[in-house]
């Protein structure tokens, strides 16, 4: 509830009381303001792909049900987050650029295929039966894949094609001081958002857990 | 299509996105506890029997 306040609070600070940016620097400087919930949003993801390697690698060498929870919920937060981060993206590049997707730039790619590795996993997760197996196959893409993590940050630092480079914790930044108020509410806003979901998703996990136990239960006293 | 709306398109998305996953969270926690309140008043029924 207090993450989605601040994400709410952030939207509206973002719209009503963040400047404006230069009209002369951007081609559609009203929908820069999609930069307050598409960082904040990225920078979730981010964390739930941090969660969801720790998850997936305490899984795959201590078989801890508490880390298969943490990768299960991580991912659908991952997939949430990453969803949102990309759909406004793709609006903004559509308003600035007059594309919305390119693909020839870093930093779009590695996301996009962050995004599509938590589509997997979820997806995955629920057409296959639970069992070591399963688990250690989808671990096994939750430890790999985080490698995509490390090289999406450094890619617009490396590789800038399109996508804008870093306007904070960097020397070049040039962010105005109400924007980076703005925009460190909204990154506090949406971690505490994103830990919420996370812990949401572990206890439905848990739960789904002791459904399935019972049910196996129930099938075998009325055999 | 001018800068306000794809402003808006963008947020409305994202604010849908918000809503969808937070209304799933709650409905999938609360069939997922009656399923399971049934289920163990089943048992408890049979283990009673």
């Amino acid at each position: 509830m207090l993450g989605l306040a601040g994400a709410g609070l952030t939207l509206g600070l973002g719209l009503m009381w963040a400047p404006s940016v230069s009209i002369d620097a951007f081609k559609a400087p009203e929908a820069q303001r999609i930069f307050y919930w598409h960082v904040p949003s990225a920078w979730a993801a981010m964390i739930a792909f941090g969660m969801l390697f720790v998850g997936s690698i305490i899984w795959f060498f201590k078989r801890s049900e508490w880390a298969w929870k943490l990768h299960v919920a991580s991912s659908e937060a991952s997939l949430a987050a990453g969803l949102m981060c990309v759909w406004s993206g793709c609006i903004w590049g559509a308003a600035e650029w007059g594309v919305p997707w390119d693909w020839t730039d870093v930093r779009l790619n590695t996301f996009a295929m962050l995004t599509l590795l938590s589509l997997y996993l979820v997806l995955g997760r629920r057409s296959q039966p639970d069992g070591v197996e399963t688990r250690d196959t989808f671990a096994a893409f939750g430890m790999y894949g985080f490698i995509l993590v490390p090289v999406t940050y450094v890619a617009t630092r490396l590789w800038q094609i399109r996508h804008p480079g870093p306007v904070v914790a960097t020397s070049e930044g040039s962010l105005n001081s109400d924007m980076g108020t703005v925009l460190l509410i909204g990154a506090i806003s949406f971690t505490v958002l994103i830990i919420g979901y996370v812990m949401a998703g572990m206890r439905l996990t848990d739960l789904e857990m002791r459904l399935e136990d019972l049910q196996s239960r129930y099938e075998e006293g009325n055999r | 299509m001018s800068g306000q709306t794809y402003l808006t398109v963008a947020y409305l998305g994202m604010i849908s996105a918000l809503a969808l996953w937070t209304w799933t969270v709650f409905s999938r926690s609360k069939s997922l506890e009656a399923k399971i309140d049934s289920l163990e008043k089943a048992l408890a029924k049979n283990e009673s029997e």
